[in-house]
């Protein structure tokens, strides 16, 4: 049993991922990869987010299903905060990743 | 997401204030129950500002509870709650919806006429026969029907050429193309002569058909024939035709006036004072005692109609008066300078009877002495075309 599902998994994600191909969907929509989106230096869209880790006026970290989003600015707001996605408005300077392994 | 936060804007919603040491899980278990937060800001480590709609602040307790939040509210925005801020103002809601009441229905009625376009036919005139008619100040707008009035108008009048109303707003708007005057046209088979309009020395005289009666130099008196159309051969029998031609004349317009030495004038001092009313149909109040300050004065009453917009007339006029103090003035002239009045005055009187395209030969000016004053008779010489057609009757 264990053995068939592990041999099918890999079988599933390939068919998964032609179809996508195929369909040309967005990414970000199917799988759980966030998608960060910067308007000008000063509007930042995180879609596709788990939730946040810290909120300061000059420090953000928002944590995502592969990892941790770290936001530095300064008056930075949370313009929207909904169950998809988070805007932050403000004066971002920087911005690192890190992922989880 | 923006739909949400516009419709909250309409539902109600509060700025809150969060204070307490878990403020990132409160966010998150905000975020997980779907409670809609916007315009989060930080401030301090303890400290957060944020908006949150009316509905979800009740199911807040309990997170804040858990997390261990104090939540405040700040401020109170929104439909709802402006609503109940002006409910104890009844009175000022009904004064609201009286006065929306009130345009709404004044608006169906017209409340001005304005007539253009008419030259000859007096602005009363044309008022009385659309009254006639149903159009007046004061009518509903929904039971005139424009197409009939125009027709009735133009069935009972002939010297109005065409007629257009205009309803914009409550106001309407009439213009009117006068008929010009035909001149009585003689058919060119029949028979006629050519008759002097007026009195004159014939200068010139060129007929195309007929027999001209007159020569340069005649004196011919209103009703003169000037070109006959009647033909007596001496061998033949008499004949008609339809003469044709033209005859110029030198004619006199003359004008009389008196001239007093002595004369009383009405002047103004410069000292004036307004007075104000409102008329509302016919029934008119006066913000001001009925008499006047000054002994002798002039009025002017002046009626401003009230209107919203460009179209919307009121059935409100204004009404100001203004009182110009007067004094009356005795004035002496000497002979020339009462000479002078009257020849100003002849002239101005002539140049409208006489019209302006027309050539003045000559200018005459006699004076006659008075008692009392002087006498001017100002004359002067046209040339002119003084030849009407009149027709024959066989």
């Amino acid at each position: 049993m264990f053995k068939r599902k592990k041999q099918e998994e890999p079988d599933g994600k390939n068919k998964r991922k032609k179809l996508e191909e195929i369909l040309e969907l967005p990414k970000e929509v199917i799988s759980d990869k966030p998608r960060v989106t910067i308007v000008g230096f000063e509007q930042m869209l995180i879609e596709n987010y788990k939730g946040i880790l810290e909120y300061e006026e000059f420090f953000i970290k928002i944590s995502t299903h592969i990892g941790t989003i770290n936001i530095n600015g300064f008056n930075m707001k949370l313009e929207q905060l909904t169950t998809d996605d988070i805007m932050i408005t403000g004066k971002i300077e920087s911005m690192d990743l890190e992922s989880i392994t | 997401m923006f739909f949400k936060i516009l419709v909250s804007h309409l539902l109600g919603y509060m700025n809150i204030v969060v204070e307490g040491y878990f403020i990132e899980r409160f966010m998150n278990s905000c975020i997980s129950k779907k409670i809609l937060l916007w315009n989060v800001k930080r401030e301090k480590a303890s400290i957060l500002y944020a908006n949150i709609g009316i509905k979800d602040f009740k199911r807040l307790k309990k997170i804040a509870k858990t997390t261990k939040c104090k939540v405040k509210i700040q401020e109170k925005k929104g439909l709802p709650f402006l609503i109940k801020r002006y409910q104890k103002r009844k009175l000022f809601f009904i004064c609201l919806v009286l006065i929306f009441l009130a345009i709404f229905v004044l608006s169906n009625f017209i409340w001005n006429i304005e007539v253009t376009g008419n030259q000859k036919i007096s602005q009363t005139e044309i008022l009385e026969l659309l009254e006639k008619q149903g159009l007046k100040i004061g009518s509903m707008k929904g039971n005139i029907d424009t197409k009939q009035v125009i027709q009735k108008v133009r069935l009972e009048r002939d010297d109005i050429a065409w007629i257009g109303i205009e309803l914009t707003g409550t106001n309407a708007i009439v213009e009117v193309v006068e008929a010009e005057e035909k001149p009585d046209m003689i058919n060119p088979e029949e028979f006629c002569n050519i008759v002097a309009d007026a009195e004159g020395i014939i200068t010139e005289v060129k007929a195309l058909n007929g027999i001209p009666q007159v020569k340069k130099g005649d004196i011919v008196k209103k009703g003169d024939i000037l070109i006959s159309g009647t033909i007596e051969g001496k061998y033949t029998e008499v004949s008609y035709v339809h003469s044709e031609g033209e005859v110029e004349a030198k004619i006199w317009y003359s004008e009389k006036t008196e001239v007093p030495y002595r004369e009383q004038k009405i002047e103004r001092t410069g000292l004036e004072e307004k007075r104000y009313g409102i008329k509302i149909n016919n029934f008119q109040i006066n913000f001001y005692k009925t008499l006047s300050n000054f002994e002798k004065y002039d009025t002017i009453i002046e009626n401003k109609k009230l209107k919203l917009f460009s179209d919307f007339y009121l059935p409100i006029t204004f009404v100001t008066k203004r009182n110009y103090e007067t004094k009356v003035k005795d004035v002496t002239h000497s002979k020339e300078e009462a000479t002078d009045i009257g020849i100003q005055e002849l002239e101005s009187k002539l140049k409208e009877q006489i019209g302006e395209d027309k050539q003045v030969v000559d200018k005459h000016v006699n004076v006659k002495e008075k008692e009392q004053g002087i006498e001017v008779e100002l004359v002067y010489e046209v040339l002119e075309k003084i030849g009407t057609k009149e027709k024959i009757e066989v």
